[in-house]
């Protein structure tokens, strides 16, 4: 979205949101860009969308408008553009324009051997000393002009600080920061260069001309000083005017002018990370009309040194916080995977071990068979051994299809699709499901289902799931225990609106220091047998259904999960009771506003 | 052999025991079972088993790694152990030999036991 961003003035900071096709501006405060700006007109100016540009016009105000020190009646805005209004000063950033030109063909980096350019350093700066554009003057300059000079450059720093802090889009950024220089610098072409980070070899990123300009002109920069600027981290200031004796420099600048050029690094917190070049050209009848030959100085340098500073350290950032989102994301994608694998790992056994038994039935009644010695005993207990071995194929496929699940439910942004249904039957269809696993592992499973229970809005499908993961878990706890017990009770309270599932085991408890971490996902206290998966699920349903699960637990004594979510009834006219008429005859003859339930 | 070798299974999953123990009984061997570390180490200084079968993967609830300590028993017993699982954390401590990787085919893991129990 486009945005204002306050530079100076009394909203100083403060951003605006430029949101919908016409905003205005101005001091009163039914604009949506209020400016506390005495300057400013009431209602000073308007924003409007056209196309996919914005546009700025000013609505007669007492002080004008100004786009880049231009008073304008109505401008089309490019991001980088900086609207002063009274006393306030703004950048405007617009959405970011896709690049579609390949830079790699419009500059040109040369190697020594085919330097025609002929460019030579007439000045280098180390990059520290670019900080020395604040510092004071030399001893024969303390006159003003230098006090002034001082001040605008701060106030340049000033504001590239302020221009590079506001974005994570490095190629916004660089784009900005190159409007930023030719504001400054009196330069014809720039562009800026990023390091890559595999190999080390500088890319174009962004190139600019001043208008007028043929904006197709290559842009030729020397390997060499590239090379001096990126390995010895030292801004340079070049010439290709000769004051070598070999050349007769006068005839030579007279035919073709000079092509004065700034290279700076971008030096950031830890490592050259790209450089700004800049150049210029001075035609002879220029150098004539201003009776010098130079147009750069060392002042522009260290003031580039300083800007690419400024840049560098916020491409760094960037950089660094898009490396840090990235290596934390593979981390948890590690994660999932090894945790994933050992689940799978750990059911595939078991499969593999179901199956084997299954194969020693088929071989021993294969061998029954070929001996002859097919009797009753021995097909029984071929039968036996194969009926073991399925039943331990079958459990292991009911494990990958909850892992399965699970993994859906948790991984899909899914809204739950309410339906009218009962909670007691759901649980009571769960409870009876989990009979045998219960028994298995000599867990007595108590249901107590509530003496009322209406039909409530909630979707069935994942509520199954996530009662069916506490009740696995409360099974689970008490796995190993004598006389463990879990007990499954419903209620449904009227006066709180709330329907309520209670699971209860006297199994081994939760350690305190657990109890935050146990609806992490991935996180199991089961050692082998848990997925993590089953209380995160739980949860993100319960928390679909605006609801939570409370857990209550003491060490030794056994845990209480209380599912809870907000009991809302079923509207009479809500497609939640058609399923309840569907299929009856009659079903235009019932009244849309006559209650079923 | 005049008596029937005893094998100790060490493995968390009570379906990975039984489908071993009813492997193992079928070639004539009687079983130990034990679903966790510490009973293990107990069940091998009591019982001294000709072999003992563990499963490393099973149990990450316990701090410290129990193979090494059931290993010094099986040491001292002269019983030979088969680890399941663990290849790359326990390539050090043991022989390849003794290491199976997982998930593992049941005919080579019996076959490998059959050839333990008959060296012992």
């Amino acid at each position: 979205m486009p945005s204002l961003f306050v530079i100076q003035g009394r909203d100083q900071g403060t951003r605006f949101q430029l949101d919908g096709a016409t905003v205005t501006l101005g001091r009163g405060t039914s604009n949506a860009v209020q400016l506390h700006d005495t300057e400013v007109s009431r209602e000073h100016a308007e924003f409007r969308k056209r196309g996919q540009a914005f546009v700025i016009r000013d609505l007669d105000s007492s002080n004008g408008t100004f786009v880049n020190g231009r008073q304008i009646k109505e401008q089309e805005l490019a991001s980088g553009d900086q609207l002063q209004l009274g006393r306030t000063l703004l950048l405007f950033t617009g959405v970011t324009e896709g690049r579609v030109e390949d830079l790699a063909d419009k500059i040109n980096i040369v190697t020594h051997q085919e330097e025609e350019d002929g460019s030579r350093i007439v000045h280098s700066m180390h990059q520290s000393e670019g900080s020395e554009i604040l510092s004071m003057p030399p001893d024969n300059e303390t006159s003003s002009p230098w006090l002034a000079r001082a001040r605008s450059n701060l106030q340049i720093m000033y504001r590239t600080a302020l221009a590079v802090s506001h974005t994570l889009d490095i190629d916004q950024l660089l784009a900005r920061i190159m409007e930023m220089i030719f504001e400054w610098v009196d330069a014809d072409r720039g562009c800026i260069m990023l390091k890559e980070m595999e190999t080390g070899v500088l890319v174009p990123k962004v190139r600019r001309h001043r208008s007028g300009l043929h904006s197709e002109e290559r842009i030729t920069i020397s390997q060499t000083i590239l090379d001096y600027v990126v390995d010895r981290n030292e801004g340079v200031l070049t010439s290709n005017a000769r004051d070598d004796d070999r050349f007769d420099a006068a005839k030579s600048i007279l035919r073709m002018g000079i092509r004065e050029a700034i290279c700076v690094p971008m030096q950031g917190r830890y490592d050259v990370v790209g450089v700004i070049y800049i150049d210029t050209s001075l035609t002879p009848q220029r150098m004539l009309q201003q009776g010098s030959v130079n147009k750069f100085n060392q002042e522009h340098l260290k003031l580039m040194i300083a800007i690419a500073h400024q840049a560098a350290l916020a491409i760094e950032d960037t950089t660094y916080y898009k490396q840090m989102v990235q290596a934390e994301r593979l981390a948890a994608i590690g994660q999932t995977i090894a945790s994933l694998s050992h689940h799978i790992k750990n059911i595939l056994q078991g499969v593999r071990g179901g199956s084997y038994l299954i194969e020693m039935g088929i071989k021993d009644h294969a061998k029954a068979i070929a001996a002859d010695k097919v009797d009753v005993g021995s097909a029984e207990k071929a039968v036996s051994i194969m009926r073991k071995g399925w039943g331990i194929v079958e459990k292991n496929q009911e494990r990958i299809s909850t892992l399965v699940m699970d993994m859906l439910t948790f991984s899909k942004e899914r809204e739950p699709v309410p339906e009218a249904s009962n909670l007691n039957e759901l649980v009571s269809d769960i409870v009876e499901l989990m009979k045998a696993r219960a028994s298995e592992e000599n867990v007595e499973l108590i249901w107590l289902p509530a003496p009322t229970m209406p039909m409530l809005m909630f979707d069935p499908e994942a509520m199954h799931r996530a009662v069916l993961n506490i009740i696995t878990n409360a099974i689970d706890a008490c796995h190993d225990h004598n006389g463990g017990r879990v007990e499954v009770s419903t209620q449904h309270s009227q006066a709180e609106k709330m329907a309520r599932v209670a699971i209860v085991d006297n199994g081994s408890g939760i350690e305190p220091d657990d109890l935050d971490k146990i609806f992490a996902v991935f996180v199991s206290r089961k050692g082998g047998r848990g997925t993590g998966l089953g209380l995160p699920v739980s949860q993100k349903i319960l928390e679909e259904h605006n609801g939570r699960i409370r857990v209550e637990s003491t060490m030794g004594e056994g845990s209480r999960f209380t599912m809870e979510f907000p009991a809302i009834s079923p509207q009479p006219s809500s497609s939640g009771t058609m399923p309840a008429v569907r299929g009856s005859t009659n079903i235009e003859a019932v009244p849309a506003d006559s209650s079923h339930g | 052999m005049n008596i029937a070798p005893s094998v100790l299974i060490v493995d968390a999953s009570r379906e990975r025991r039984e489908v071993l123990r009813f492997l193992l009984e079928r070639r004539g061997a009687k079983t130990l079972e034990a679903a966790r570390p510490e009973d293990a180490i107990r069940l091998a200084r009591e019982e001294h088993p000709d072999l003992i079968v563990f499963d490393a993967e099973s149990d990450d609830s316990g701090s410290g790694d129990p193979s090494n300590d059931l290993r010094e028993i099986a040491d001292g017993n002269h019983t030979p152990i088969v680890i399941l699982g663990k290849v790359r954390q326990l390539r050090n401590h043991f022989s390849a030999e003794q290491i199976v990787a997982k998930p593992y085919h049941y005919g080579p893991l019996i076959r490998k036991i059959n050839s333990l129990l008959a060296a012992a």
